[in-house]
């Protein structure tokens, strides 16, 4: 017994059967079953043949699917982009001192506690033409004569859901990038501020620098989330008006369940890994190096 | 001088905060209102003249008791509690040792190992629940809550791995190595010496692998087959919509108290998921 | 890799498993003769409490079934269906909309034996829910219900504009919504990605100007002159009659709004008039009259084609994986008999009709004259998905890409001219049809 608790290897393996098994599972191994799936032409009910990458080539061919990459790649540019801005301000807001921080900095997060379903759920009956509070609000502010088509054009749906995506979301970055910012050396910013710099500059040339390995991070786990996202689209648009708003995952939903085409399904959610594993693989890469120099 | 940098602590503080505050929480106001307005309001279009979507001068507790007397609700938030507790708990255990194991023993293929759970972590549920649903069936989990507790931490030990390892790899080694001089085994360094001072770190993976495990949806609608198995994302939606007509009054009172007990647990743990993150941010 | 090794590895991990959380095994449905039944969540709530309240108990007392009853959201239902059907293990009996039979045939038991009987006794299975349980010659589910889909109309708005009577060709109706839209009171209609109001629209609509998906033998025709005309006359009627957000929408907004007194007609199941019913003292006219006074229904207008309706058909289908189909079967054919049927039926005061023709005659009809166009509805429903070819697998496909409806959607919002839409369609319906 000793000998396992004291032996590098031995405890090492130890230590990492649960949570590999778990992940050999639960993951690894539906996984394969879903690349076979891919690879044939399975329907619900029917075991189907092999048909190699028919799948595949049907998808790439699908206006729908190329739609769906399309948002994809677009929902989850910008809404990273808004989230990263947006949480880093309400970082640097938040890493000050003031009455309430406490209970300010808890509340900033309750866009994030709530399921996403529910909040989209909120969200789409804010939008709603017929009983849009923003609609109310806007329409009493004299911005505007006649109602805004949130949902029911396909630009403006597209960035609604960007728009909610980044409610969501700014909160997890905020926090995570506050907590980078407290590990900074308040020294620093003074003897920049001594040397002349003005704030942008100190942010730029000192905070930026700095937080960059904890940004990459949230950033790669953000875009992870956001490109593979499913439920936010579900609920807001359910993919529509006119099939302009799927992604990826509600596409490949819609087609592998409520079709029954659980072979085109595969292949199509298939598509997304590809550039998640680009994105994360250049972070790693990245971090990498950072870690050596 | 002083009323200049009065002038500037607005525009560059307070004017930014407020609106911060407006724009996260205004849903959350919003969606109060709705929960206790009653019904006739409910269909106010935007454009009628009585329409107060900002306030309601008759607030009712109809929603919320409907919600918690005509529905399963209660049951779904035990549900939710019991499974994400479960989950966060399996996790967490799977992620500490796995996280020490990456970070601090030497072996053969553990940067391999390190970016392989991590890839785990690409792989969409939307493709998975399918083979999965295969998987409960044959180990006879489904329509128990156990279906979760299993597949749940396959969303969160990459995570929960990845944070703990930056966070362990900040604690110096010598700790350890007074502990292993004065006799203790490296398992038992582990557990009495590293953990305790990792606890932010652990509390702030702990609290994230809660928010998602409560947020999670697809597995939990396909896995879970009677109405008092459903978690609250699963029941609120499947429960409230009957097609063409929504429940707003009591599916927005769903929404709110489904994400009471996460709050509360936030609202303790706050400032020890800041410092742990802190602590893996600077690892 | 063989299933029984899979499943015998799994099966050993499985028991470790189980040791560790023997408190917490699936219940097994093996014992005592149960049923689990999956339906969506209905629209008159009242139907499912008879479901378990009033069949539950009874069913347990005349042939020892005891029933267990799951409603989920009508949307979930393919998710459900697809991974039970795929893992071996869920529901005994699944409610299945439309042409969803022929997707699942093969996990289907075959219930001709019922569907013969019931028809039989009932005067006879429409011919259009035949169609969509039939699966060659062999009733693969058992009709259920259909919930016909007529247009909800404002009996005085309509009257202020000059229209006596509920217009009988589109035209007509074009120009009555002009006036309707002037006085802001415009129809509303979704064309969303919605499976309940949009596709029993649009499809008999493209029907009523002589457009088809495809010809008998599978070839696809959708892009003809008359598909185009049909698109060309949508968009303008759009524009000049329609409550533009109706893209957004989905089932359950129009109904909103005709209860806010948004809009003045909208093609709808009952549940708008059944909603103003039973909400007597929310839901007013302008003039503060109980709000279902002032609501009538009506078919669809014609084209120049025709006049054609889409109702939605609910079946339920006995599983083939089911330890106990012998039972799910008694269970259909102890519900179909009249005097149980009845008790379901009633409930629904008229929002869904029976499967045989013999509920068209219910007193229940004389009751109430407004609701008095839904007993025959189902009687114009001459046409399905996929026409001129079979309501199957590949109409199933099309149906649920929402092809025909993004077809008019995409040309009403402007994004692409009536030609392109159609041409954009028929290549999507070239991909299935191939």
């Amino acid at each position: 017994m000793t000998r396992l608790l004291e032996s590098e290897k031995l405890l090492a393996a130890a230590l990492l059967t649960p949570g590999v098994a778990i992940l050999l599972l639960f993951i690894a191994y539906p996984f394969v079953m879903a690349l076979w799936f891919s690879l044939t032409s399975i329907r619900v009910g029917e075991a189907g043949e092999f048909v190699g990458l028919a799948n595949f080539e049907k998808a790439i061919n699908d206006t729908i699917f190329q739609q769906a990459f399309k948002n994809t790649v677009f929902y989850t540019f910008w809404a990273t982009v808004f989230k990263l801005a947006l949480g880093m301000w309400l970082a640097l807001l938040l890493n000050r001192h003031f009455r309430f921080k406490r209970i300010v900095r808890a509340s900033m997060l309750l866009p994030f506690i709530i399921p996403t379903v529910l909040s989209a759920f909120a969200w789409r009956w804010m939008f709603d033409p017929t009983f849009s509070v923003m609609n109310w609000m806007l329409y009493h502010g004299g911005v505007i004569t006649d109602r805004l088509p949130f949902l029911s054009s396909g630009d403006w749906a597209m960035w609604c859901a960007v728009l909610v995506n980044t409610w969501r979301g700014m909160p997890f970055f905020a926090i995570t990038l506050l907590a980078g910012l407290q590990t900074i050396n308040p020294d620093l910013h003074e003897a920049a501020a001594l040397d002349g710099a003005n704030a942008w500059n100190r942010f730029w040339h000192v905070t930026w620098p700095l937080l960059l390995p904890v940004t990459l991070v949230v950033v790669v786990f953000s875009v992870i989330q956001t490109f593979s996202d499913f439920q936010l689209i579900y609920v807001l648009t359910g993919g529509g008006p006119a099939n302009s708003t799927h992604l990826i995952a509600t596409y490949a939903y819609q087609i592998g369940v409520a079709s029954g085409l659980l072979g085109e399904g595969a292949a199509l959610s298939l598509f997304m890994f590809p550039v998640l594993f680009a994105v994360v693989w250049f972070q790693l890469r990245y971090l990498k190096r950072m870690e050596n120099a | 001088m002083l009323i200049e940098r009065k002038w500037k602590k607005w525009v560059y503080f307070y004017l930014p905060m407020a609106a911060f505050i407006l724009f996260t929480l205004f849903p959350f106001y919003w969606m109060a209102v709705t929960a206790f307005r009653p019904d006739p309001e409910l269909y106010r279009t935007w454009r009628q003249p009585s329409a107060t979507p900002l306030w309601t001068l008759e607030p009712t507790l109809e929603h919320v008791k409907g919600l918690l007397q005509t529905t399963a609700f209660p049951q779904w938030l035990w549900n939710t509690m019991a499974i994400a507790i479960v989950s966060t708990a399996i996790s967490l255990i799977c992620g500490m040792f796995a996280g020490y194991a990456l970070a601090r023993l030497k072996f053969r293929g553990s940067e391999f190992l390190g970016t392989a759970i991590f890839i785990t972590y690409l792989v969409p549920q939307t493709l998975l629940f399918i083979p999965l649903a295969d998987i409960i069936r044959d180990m006879q989990l489904g329509n128990t809550p156990w279906a979760l507790m299993l597949t749940y931490p396959t969303i969160l030990i990459p995570f929960c791995t990845w944070l703990l390892m930056g966070y362990f790899k900040t604690i110096p080694k010598e700790l350890e190595e007074c502990a292993r001089i004065d006799g203790a085994t490296r398992f038992g360094a582990m557990v009495r010496i590293i953990f305790p001072v990792a606890v932010p770190g652990i509390l702030s993976a702990g609290i994230f692998a809660f928010t998602l495990s409560w947020n999670e949806f697809i597995y939990a609608l396909v896995f879970m087959a009677s109405a008092e198995q459903k978690t609250v994302p699963v029941g609120v939606v499947s429960e409230l919509i009957r097609g063409d007509i929504f429940f707003w009054g009591q599916l927005m009172a769903g929404a709110l108290l489904g994400s009471v007990p996460v709050a509360l647990v936030y609202s303790f743990f706050v400032e020890y998921y800041v410092t742990g993150l802190t602590g893996s941010v600077k690892g | 890799m063989s299933r029984i090794t899979r499943r015998k590895f799994l099966q050993y991990s499985g028991a470790g498993m189980a040791g560790i959380l023997a408190a917490h095994r699936a219940p097994v449905f093996a014992q005592a003769n149960t049923v689990h039944i999956l339906r969506w969540n209905d629209f008159v709530p009242a139907a499912d409490k008879v479901l378990r309240e009033v069949y539950a108990p009874e069913v347990q007392k005349a042939i020892g079934i005891k029933l267990n009853v799951e409603t989920i959201n009508a949307n979930d239902i393919p998710a459900r269906a697809t991974s039970a059907i795929q893992s071996g293990n869920g529901p005994d009996i699944i409610m299945l909309l439309n042409n969803y039979p022929h997707l699942y045939s093969s996990a289907a038991v075959d219930v001709s034996a019922v569907a013969d009987e019931v028809g039989k006794a009932g005067g006879g299975i429409y011919d259009a829910s035949a169609q969509l349980n039939k699966v060659g010659g062999k009733w693969v589910s058992m009709p259920w219900s259909v919930v016909p889909a007529l247009v909800a109309y404002r009996k005085s708005w309509f009257d202020e504009v000059g229209a006596k009577t509920f217009p009988k060709t589109w035209k007509e109706y074009h120009d009555v919504g002009k006036k309707l839209k002037a006085a802001k009171h415009p129809v509303g209609q979704t064309l969303g990605n919605t499976f309940g109001d949009a596709p029993t629209f649009t499809y008999p609509f493209l029907w009523s100007y002589g457009g088809q998906e495809v010809d008998a033998k599978g070839k696809v025709v959708l892009d003809s002159k008359e598909t185009v005309e049909s698109v060309r006359f949508m968009t303008q009627f759009w524009k000049d009659a329609h409550d533009e957000g109706g893209l957004a929408w989905d089932d359950s907004n129009n109904n909103r709004a005709f209860l806010s007194g948004d809009i003045s007609a909208s093609l709808n199941g009952a549940s708008i008039y059944v909603a103003a019913l039973n909400g007597k003292d929310k839901f007013k006219t302008e003039k503060g009259a109980p709000l279902h006074t002032d609501i009538l229904h009506a078919p669809l207008p014609g084209g120049p084609k025709g006049t054609h309706a889409y109702h939605t058909a609910f079946n339920h289908m006995v599983m083939k994986y089911s330890k106990n189909a012998k039972g799910a079967t008694e269970l259909l054919r102890w519900a179909h008999k009249k005097e149980n049927y009845d008790k379901w039926f009633t409930v629904q005061k008229g929002f869904a009709v029976g499967p045989t023709r013999e509920w068209e005659k219910h007193p229940m009809w004389k009751q109430d004259p407004v609701m008095a166009p839904f007993g025959t509805a189902p009687l114009a429903q001459k046409r399905l998905m996929g026409f001129a070819g079979r309501p199957d697998k590949k109409a199933a496909e099309a149906w649920n890409k929402y092809i025909v409806t993004v077809m008019y959607a995409q040309a009403c919002s402007g994004k692409m001219k009536p030609e392109e839409a159609v041409k954009w369609a028929a290549g999507e319906l070239g991909k299935i049809y191939t």
